[in-house]
Order: structure tokens, then C-alpha cells, then sequence
């Protein structure tokens, strides 16, 4: 009997090298739309009379945004169920604010915004928000045993659906970390989220450390804006990434009421709001 | 939309067929049949696509996938031939008096241990006349020529080099046939379905080079005995196994090792193989300090059993599996895993059959540490199918047989798995379906010069009961919002329960084939085929490159089969006398209920999809050229393929425009060019030299076109789907290999094989992403690249 033997020997001289860089890209030019950051948050325990909303245009993508504020427009939010009008004046750097509002829960509020003869609305409904119920610091838990972690939790309320909005913000960096979440499979439990931050050169971020401060802000928000921050934060963290959905246009919920195509972007939410900061020791 | 196209009466086609076939048994009464198998003379592999014929005449025969050939020709004395690229060919006198048996051994032409060699095709008289066309052929030692990444041979990156195929970029699974998607794709692995072609997210493909005998793809005129999917069927068939001696092969690499035993068994009336292979680099990784790892190893098995003359049995598995662990934070696993029964019987020396009984299965599960659960889920099938191949004549052989699939999905579970755990169980509804065929095909011979095949394959579905269905108003799981602009998920008003023994739905479907072959002279032919095929499970996946986590559904109320026809025109040429040979093909494929998602859609863990997709349409066209140098110390082939691919969603019941305003858009596997050089040099007895050249058009992606700000960061607005393109792609790669010395009377063979991956090092962009730099807040492109230049040395022996 033959016997064949057969060994492959194979070695690799350089490993497998999956390697990010910046480059230039010509992207295309898009129109110029008015934005609408119209959050009218109702922080628990406060009258919630302050409220700014901002507006501004949109630029090309690759251009400095220092520009953008829009002034001149006239803001007002009406209150559907009791027909209160609160107007917000005009501060000539693109926030419009008011010292008058009154929120009121499961009341349903209209955005008008009046900007070069054109009338943009946008209705919302307000939505309550759970206490939050630790915030706590770790190590051992996160992606990294060893980085410093903030967690938090907070009880959802069993059989009703509820849709939230989790901000964190550290005080050194300029970016967020952004959070929607829906209690779908997490439905009357108590829910822990965390924020930590992994070490990378390229990008310049690095690890919490003791001192450190975190800004944390929860919000009750409906399903649709749930579904516009799902796509928000999706495509801020990851589009073009081949793994991901292919990046769609975000459709908020302000209209553009006298010519539809020059849709605004943006939001109005009127939202019930915890805030809390931690500071890692 | 379109007009329904009017078909044949399929139950007339039928007819027809059976009044020309016992025209022809008629008229058989002094012809006679030699029948036989053909086998390798080394390891006793039976062959498939050795081309018998009778010199001098046109009588001529093709070995099945199990090296079974039968010719019918009137009494008298030939030569009769046997042919097979890459191995002697073989003449014998033959006195057809008789009904008679002939098996044979041939022996390759060659002992090189890496031979030169591009294809393994028909000589020239057979392939010019056979109506088969838009078919790829690829032998494994074609395979072994080419340079490599990572030292591991890879069949679907090989297929990629030819015209009409495509992937949808470095480190993504799956291949692209004519425009068509990934999930239009049929792969067979002896036979069984084989969900996920690739390991470590495309960087290796599944099937093991030293297990697998040899490869089909067929591209377009698939024949009626294949079906289920609308684009191309890949059918892998492994090695039966050394029916001659022992023999053990395998290799060592740095990422990957591989072991094959295979040898005679049950007293040479049977062999086996036993393949395995697992990928170690992890090992190292974990030594790095690098806490992330990737694995994946599988499990190639096959025996057979000679009964008698008439009748064989065949057993073959695969199992495979990759394993990604990050930092303990979550884990995944995945894979494929079948087994086929099989059954030859050779009723007469006109008539071969075989029986199969054939389970199949892939899942997916999920760990995530951090949030304690698990995510299960899973497709699995059972297939029995009896195919059967009738001999009538020299002029016209039948196939026909039936088939049927039990499909069952899981598309998803969660379970938690710690008492801390804040996720609940969940179990998205399970679904079930039954997928049966019949067909029908005849080869043809019209006249000497005019080939057909024709054939018609009847499938029937049936999605059944046994789940809930959620019930919307006016049946719109989906509204678009005229005021916001954008399509809206509906509340379900209720529910149906369907009992198991219900049907939801069943459709059914006639799928004429036809191909046609007209030899122009004894050099060139021009062929037509046209193709309809219906496609009853879909892979959702609404990202750029297919995930390994991407659930199966199969049609129902909300998703209807997915139908294609495509027409293609060929022109097959050789040129000085076989050196050079060249074949030119058009085509164009439609798809009708091509589901596309909208904007937004979520698919992970959702039990009512139906909600986020709309049904639309694709369509295809392309010109391909291939042009091949068959023989002399440099072969080779020059590639090219000009395709577009694209589809269209209408709103339909769900009202609005639809998806990118009801426009034509890019599919992302669309490529305008593609272009690939494949040459092999044979420099002299100590040194040979490969080279692949590869040039693509960019993938088609979004970018784009304009920022605002937004919770204090910068929001990215984008326009039509999939309107740019990323950067045009191209690679070259070298390979050299060095015999040292070539002593024959030594048992003891050793090759040096040097090889380089993109050795201009290009830095082809995968992906680029838009975002914002974290340390300055400005806005930036970063592609992505995922190899450099790589270049590996591989030692190769046998004694």
C-alpha cells in the first residue's frame, strides 16, 4: 500500500492588517434646509416654565457649521387640549426661548414656526419618565474589564410600552454618547445601561478616569421619535459601515406646510426629563 | 407594472415530449448501448464530465455527477474515446453487436504535483455543441494554481475571477451571480442547501479544497432539475473517497491546518473521507494580548458502498462552525451542518436513478454577556428527491424526477441567562412550509448542428399553518404618511391562529427552461437559453453585505415568490486548434417581488416583517467575455463582464411613491466593469509563476450631502439610495513556485509556493464611513481597508 503524506506549511510574513484612514471624498451637495431643535424638556421637580428651542440651517457636509444660526423667525408652541399659546422671542443667535411655558402631562403640543414666508408645524404629545433608580460606577462590567464604567438604571413600568431617550455627556469631550431604548423585551424590569469609554490612539479618546464628570439626562419620548433616534443614532455611530442598513434620509416630525418639499430637519419633542451628573472616583 | 407574459400550456409541453420519445424508441430497434462508469486511476474517484464519443461519427455522452455514461448508436465497429481534460485520453475498438458494460480507469496526463491547468471542459466537439451554457466549471487543481491570501485555498474566491460573478467586497460573505443578490444563490453541498458559504465573514469559504471534487456554477439556463432559487445554483460535489489505497493529506498554516484521510473500505467495495480543518490563529491572537478572537473549524465526511452492479450507497456530511468571542462581553457562533443519504440504481443500461434523502441546517446564536441572554435562531430542511436519467437514444435523453423540501424557521429566541438578566423571554413565531417540485427536461440532438434542451419544472409551496399571523386594516401592515413623507408600521387589529394542519397560503408556479445550441462550423457555435425560476424563501438583510445573523422567511401573505426570467445569447469560438478559445455571452434577467425595506426598517428580533418591507422588482443585463489560452507554458484568461443591476419599489397596497421616490436605484452588488487577468507561466522544470490582475468598479453606497446640528452633534442628511459609488477596486497578485530538485527515484516531492496578495499594496476601500473626529468635532471620510500587501510561503510534499 502507498502512503501519501502530504503536509502544508504555510507562514504569513505580515499579519492580516484591517487598517482605517481618512481620506478625501467629493460627496454630493444637497439643498439648504432649515434645522429645528425644538426640545421642550420637563425636568421632574421643576416648573419647566424655561425653554429654548434652536433653529438653524443646514451646510454642506464637509463645511465649518459657525454660521448657521437663523434668525428672524417667529416661534410659538400651542397647548391643543387647553389652547394656551406660548410664544418664544427671538435672542438673534438662533434660540428662540420663552420664561412661560407650562408642561403639562399626556397634553398635546403644536410647534409653528414662521421662517421667509414659510409656515413649518409639527405636533407632539408629552410623556412621562421613571426616576432613575442607581448610578453607580464600575470596572468589571462594560466591554473592558479594566476601564472605568458609569451605570445606570431605572424601573420601567410593566404593561404599558415605553420609549426612552439616555444621554450622556462627559464634561471633557465634545461628543455624546446617545442611547434609545424600547421596553419591548425589557418590559417591567429594572433596565441598567452603561457608558464607558475604550482606549483608542487614532481617535484620541481615552478611558474615564477618577474625576471625571459625566453629565446623564433620561427622557419619556413616543415611538416614533424613538424611531427617529434609532436611525440618528445608527447612522451617527456606524453608516457606511458594510454591516450596517444603507444610510437613509432622517424624517422627522416638522412639516413644511406651504411648500412640502423643502421638508425642515430636526425635531419637536415635548418630553418628561430626569438629570443627574456623576463624577468617577 | 408589467403585463403578464403568456406562457405554453406546460400539460401540452408534456405531451409532446412523451410522443417524441417513443417516436425514438421506435426507431431503436438495431442500435445498441454501451453503459459504464469512468474513474481515476490513482484514487478510484469516479468522473464527471469525461466526454465519450464514437470517432468519426457525432454520437457522443457526457458522465453524470456519478461518473455513469450511456451511448446508443447503430450495430457496428468504432473507435470509441474516451476524454477527460487534464488526464490520457483513451481509444478502444469497439464491436457494437451487443448491449455492453464498459468501466474504465484513466490516469491524468500529468504527475506533476502542481500541474498547469486552467479548466477542465469537454473537448472541443462537445462543448460547441451542447445547449449548456452560462456555466462556470472550475476543477481543484485550477484552484491550486492561483495565488492565494492566507496560504488557504478558496473556491469561491476562484469563481469570482470569472466573468459574471462578483463579491460584494473584501471581508463579505456570499458571491453575486448577474446582478442577482446573495440569497438568489442555490449552493449545494452533495446536494444539501448550504445557507452561509463563508467563514470569518468571507475571508474563507466553507468548503474545504482537499474534500471537495469538483464544482458547477451555473449562471443562467439552469436545468429544470434544479429550482428554488432565481439566480445561479452553485453544486459542489465532495471526493467519494480513495477507493485504492489509503491515503492521508493535509497541510499546516499559520491561520489554519487541514487533515484528510480517506482509503478503501467493506473490502473494496466502498471507500471513505474524513476532512477536517480549524483555524488556530485565535491561539495567537489570545497570546498577542488581543482580546477579541475569531475562529471556525468543519467536518467534511463521505462513504460509499458498492451493493452490486446496479445499485450504490452514498453517505456524505458537512459540519461547520465559526466562533467569535469579544472580551467575554458577547460571543457568537454560527454554521452549517447537513447529511444525504444517497441511493444509485441503475435500472438498465438506458436507465439511472438516484434516491436522496438529504438534512440541512444552519443557526446562529448569540451570547451577550453584559445584558445576560442568549439569541437562538435557526433554519433547518429536510429534502428527499428522486432524480432519474433515461438514455433513449444517441439524439434525446430525458431527465425527470421529484422533490420536496419540509423547511422549518426559527427566526429568533431569547433566553435569559442569569437570574440578574433584565431581558424576558421571547419567542418570535415559528414558521413552516413545504416546498415540492416535478420536472421534466430532454437533451436533444434536432440535427447534427442543432442541440436542445428543454425542460419544465413545476413547483408548488405551501406556507404552512401552525403560527399566529397579525392582522392589519385594509391588510396594510405598512400606510405611507402623505404629511411627514415617509411609510408608517401599522398597529395590527388582531390576530389569526393558523392550526398546523392549515395552509396560510400556497402558490405554484410553471418553470419552462430551454437552452438551444447551433454549431456554426467545427470551431464556433452560437447558443440562446432562456431560464424562468421561482425563489420561495428570502434571506431579509437590509444592510450592504449579507450578516451572518440574517433570518430566512418564506413566502406568505405579505411576501410573494419571487419569479425571474432571464434570456442570454452566447458565441463559443476556438481558435488554433484549441490553443486559444473564446466565449461571449449576453443576457438579461428580470425578478419580479424582489422585497426591498424601507427607510428605517429594523428586522432584528421582529415578528411581523411584513411591516417593514415593500414589494418591488430587479433587473439585470450584462455583456461577459472570456477569453482563454488553453495550452503552451503561459495559460491564462482575460475576464471581462459590463453589467448593470438595479431595482424599483412602488409603494403598491401601502400607497406613495415607494422607495427612492418609485426610481430606479442601484443594487449594492451593481458593478459596471469588471475585468480580471489569470496567467500561469511555466518558466522551466524548477519554476512556474501565477498572476491574477483584478479591476471593479467601486460598490454602489450612499453618501452624503449635506450636515445640520442636532443634540449637539453634527447629523449627516442623504439623498437617493445607493447613487455613489465608493473608489474602483483593483488588486494584483503574484505567486512563484520552486521545485527544487527533481529526482526521480526519490518518493520524497517538496515545492516552495511564494505568494503576495495586492502586492502595489492598495489601500481598496471596503467601506468609508462619515462622521465626526471624537477630539476635534469635525466632520471626516475613513475608509476602511482590509488587507495590505500580504505576501506567505507555503511549503508543500507528498511521499
Amino acid at each position: 500500500m502507498k502512503f501519501i503524506y502530504r503536509i502544508l506549511l504555510s507562514a504569513l510574513l505580515v499579519g492580516i492588517t484591517s487598517c482605517t484612514d481618512v481620506i478625501e471624498v467629493d460627496v454630493p451637495e444637497g439643498p439648504i434646509r432649515l434645522t429645528i431643535e425644538a426640545s421642550l424638556d420637563w425636568e421632574k421637580g421643576t416648573t419647566g416654565n424655561d425653554q429654548t428651542i434652536l433653529l438653524s440651517t443646514s451646510t454642506p457636509f464637509f463645511e465649518s457649521q459657525n454660521n448657521t444660526a437663523v434668525t428672524g423667525a417667529t416661534v410659538q408652541v400651542r397647548n391643543n387640549d387647553s389652547g394656551a399659546v406660548f410664544t418664544f422671542q427671538d435672542q438673534n443667535d438662533g434660540s428662540y426661548i420663552t420664561s412661560s411655558f407650562i408642561p403639562v402631562m399626556g397634553n398635546s403640543y403644536t410647534l409653528e414656526i414662521q421662517y421667509e414666508d414659510e409656515q413649518y408645524t409639527a405636533t407632539e404629545t408629552m410623556l412621562p419618565v421613571s426616576e432613575f433608580s442607581s448610578i453607580t460606577q464600575s470596572r468589571e462590567d462594560g466591554e473592558d474589564d479594566e476601564a472605568l464604567e458609569v451605570n445606570v438604571s431605572f424601573q420601567d413600568p410593566a404593561d404599558i410600552e415605553n420609549y426612552y431617550f439616555l444621554r450622556f455627556q462627559s464634561r471633557n469631550d465634545r461628543l455624546p454618547e446617545l442611547f434609545y431604548i424600547k421596553d419591548e423585551f425589557v418590559d417591567g424590569n429594572e433596565v441598567t445601561f452603561y457608558y464607558e469609554k475604550l482606549e483608542d490612539d487614532q481617535d484620541n479618546i481615552k478611558e474615564f478616569e477618577p474625576g471625571d464628570t459625566v453629565d446623564i439626562i433620561l427622557l419619556g419620548i413616543s415611538e416614533d421619535y424613538h424611531n427617529y433616534l434609532r436611525l440618528l443614532v445608527e447612522q451617527f455611530e456606524s453608516a457606511g459601515n458594510p454591516f450596517s442598513a444603507t444610510p437613509v434620509a432622517l424624517v422627522g416630525n416638522c412639516i413644511n406646510v406651504d411648500n412640502p418639499d423643502n421638508t425642515p430637519y430636526g425635531y419637536f419633542r415635548v418630553s418628561e426629563k430626569v438629570a443627574s451628573n456623576f463624577t468617577f472616583e | 407594472m408589467r403585463e403578464k407574459k403568456k406562457r405554453p400550456g406546460p400539460i401540452r409541453l408534456l405531451m409532446g415530449l412523451c410522443l417524441l420519445a417513443s417516436s425514438f424508441t421506435i426507431n431503436a430497434q438495431n442500435n445498441y448501448t454501451i453503459s459504464g462508469n469512468v474513474k481515476d486511476e490513482i484514487n478510484g474517484e469516479t468522473l464527471f464530465g469525461t466526454s465519450i464519443f464514437l470517432k468519426g461519427t457525432t454520437i457522443g455522452a457526457i458522465t453524470n455527477e456519478y461518473g455513469f455514461y450511456s451511448i446508443t448508436a447503430p450495430q457496428g465497429s468504432y473507435m470509441l474515446v474516451f476524454s477527460h481534460l487534464g488526464y490520457k485520453e483513451i481509444s478502444m475498438q469497439v464491436v457494437l453487436d451487443r448491449n455492453q458494460k464498459i468501466d474504465i480507469e484513466i490516469a491524468e496526463s500529468s504527475t506533476q504535483l502542481n500541474e498547469v491547468e486552467v479548466t477542465a471542459e469537454e473537448p472541443e466537439r462537445a462543448i460547441l455543441r451542447k445547449p449548456e451554457m452560462s456555466v462556470s466549471k472550475l476543477n481543484i487543481k485550477t484552484v491550486k494554481q492561483m495565488p492565494v491570501v492566507l496560504g488557504e485555498l478558496d473556491v469561491i474566491k476562484s469563481l469570482q475571477i470569472l466573468p459574471g460573478v462578483t463579491s460584494n467586497g473584501e471581508g463579505s460573505s456570499g458571491f453575486h451571480v448577474r446582478g442577482g443578490a446573495v440569497d438568489q444563490n442555490l449552493v449545494l453541498l452533495d446536494e444539501a442547501i448550504i445557507y452561509n458559504t463563508s467563514h470569518m465573514l468571507g475571508f474563507f469559504s466553507v468548503f474545504n479544497a482537499d474534500a471537495v471534487k469538483d464544482l458547477k456554477l451555473y449562471k443562467g439556463g439552469i436545468p429544470a432539475k434544479f429550482g428554488g432559487r432565481v439566480s445561479s445554483v452553485l453544486d459542489v460535489r465532495q471526493k467519494d473517497g480513495n477507493s485504492k489505497n489509503f491515503a492521508l493529506t493535509g497541510g499546516i498554516g499559520v491561520i489554519s491546518s487541514r487533515l484528510a484521510a480517506e482509503g478503501p473500505m467493506f473490502n473494496d467495495r466502498g471507500s471513505f473521507l474524513v476532512a477536517g480543518r480549524g483555524s488556530y490563529a485565535h491561539l495567537f491572537l489570545k497570546l498577542a494580548g488581543e482580546k477579541n478572537s475569531v475562529s471556525f473549524y468543519d467536518l467534511n465526511l463521505k462513504t460509499n458502498y458498492q451493493l452490486n452492479d446496479k445499485n450504490k450507497l452514498f453517505l456524505s456530511g458537512y459540519f461547520g462552525r465559526d466562533v467569535f468571542d469579544f472580551d467575554g462581553s458577547f460571543s457568537s457562533s454560527y454554521g452549517n451542518a447537513s447529511g444525504n443519504l444517497r441511493w444509485n440504481h441503475i435500472f438498465n443500461d438506458r436507465l439511472f436513478s438516484n434516491l436522496s434523502l438529504i438534512y440541512s441546517k444552519y443557526d446562529y446564536e448569540l451570547g451577550i454577556e453584559d445584558f445576560e441572554f442568549d439569541w437562538i435562531s435557526s433554519i433547518k430542511n429536510y429534502n428527499a428527491k428522486y432524480d432519474l436519467k433515461y438514455y433513449f437514444s444517441d439524439a434525446f435523453k430525458l431527465d425527470f424526477g421529484i422533490s420536496t423540501i419540509k423547511y422549518e424557521f426559527d427566526p429568533g429566541q431569547i433566553k435569559p441567562t442569569g437570574p440578574n438578566s433584565s431581558i424576558n423571554e421571547l419567542q418570535l413565531d415559528q414558521k413552516r412550509a413545504l416546498e415540492s417540485a416535478a420536472y421534466i427536461n430532454a437533451e436533444h440532438k434536432l440535427t447534427d448542428r442543432l442541440t436542445a434542451q428543454y425542460g419544465l419544472r413545476f413547483s408548488h409551496f405551501n406556507r404552512m399553518g401552525g403560527q399566529p399571523l397579525s392582522e392589519y386594516a385594509n391588510d396594510q401592515p405598512l400606510t405611507y404618511n402623505p404629511t411627514l413623507r415617509f411609510y408608517q408600521r401599522t398597529d395590527p387589529i388582531g390576530e389569526t391562529v393558523y392550526k398546523k394542519n392549515e395552509s396560510i397560503e400556497t402558490f405554484s408556479n410553471f418553470e419552462p427552461r430551454v437552452s438551444l445550441a447551433y454549431q456554426l462550423n467545427d470551431y464556433s457555435s452560437v447558443k440562446f437559453g432562456y431560464s424562468r425560476a421561482a425563489q420561495y424563501i428570502h434571506l431579509l438583510s437590509n444592510t450592504s453585505s449579507v450578516t451572518p445573523l440574517d433570518v430566512w422567511t418564506p413566502s406568505g401573505k405579505y411576501i410573494k415568490p419571487q419569479l425571474s426570467d432571464q434570456y442570454a445569447i452566447g458565441y463559443f469560438r476556438n481558435f488554433k486548434d484549441k490553443m486559444y478559445s473564446m466565449e461571449v455571452e449576453a443576457y438579461y434577467k428580470t425578478v419580479d417581488n424582489r422585497i426591498d425595506y424601507i427607510d428605517g426598517s429594523d428586522l432584528i428580533g421582529n415578528n411581523t416583517i411584513e411591516r417593514e418591507i415593500l414589494n418591488g422588482e430587479s433587473r439585470a443585463y450584462g455583456l461577459e467575455l472570456l477569453f482563454r489560452k488553453n495550452e503552451g507554458p503561459l495559460t491564462g484568461w482575460i475576464s471581462y463582464t459590463l453589467s448593470k443591476s438595479e431595482q424599483r419599489t412602488f409603494g403598491g397596497n401601502a400607497g406613495g411613491p415607494g422607495i427612492n421616490n418609485g426610481d430606479w436605484y442601484n443594487t449594492p452588488h451593481d458593478r459596471t466593469h469588471d475585468i480580471s487577468i489569470t496567467g500561469a507561466y511555466q518558466f522551466n522544470e524548477k519554476w512556474s509563476f501565477g498572476a491574477n490582475a483584478i479591476f471593479q468598479t467601486g460598490r454602489p453606497v450612499t453618501y452624503p450631502n449635506g450636515q445640520y446640528q442636532y443634540e449637539g452633534i453634527s447629523i449627516a442628511s442623504y439623498s437617493e439610495r445607493n447613487a455613489d459609488r465608493l473608489p474602483a477596486y483593483h488588486r494584483l497578485d503574484v505567486s512563484a513556485t520552486y521545485k527544487p530538485n527533481k529526482r526521480p527515484d526519490k518518493k520524497w516531492k517538496g515545492e516552495w509556493v511564494f505568494g503576495i496578495y495586492n502586492v502595489l499594496n492598495r489601500k481598496n476601500a471596503a467601506s468609508i464611513s462619515f462622521g465626526q473626529n471624537f477630539e476635534t468635532g469635525a466632520n471626516e471620510a475613513t475608509r476602511t481597508a482590509i488587507f495590505g500587501i500580504v505576501p506567505s510561503i507555503t511549503y508543500n510534499f507528498k511521499f
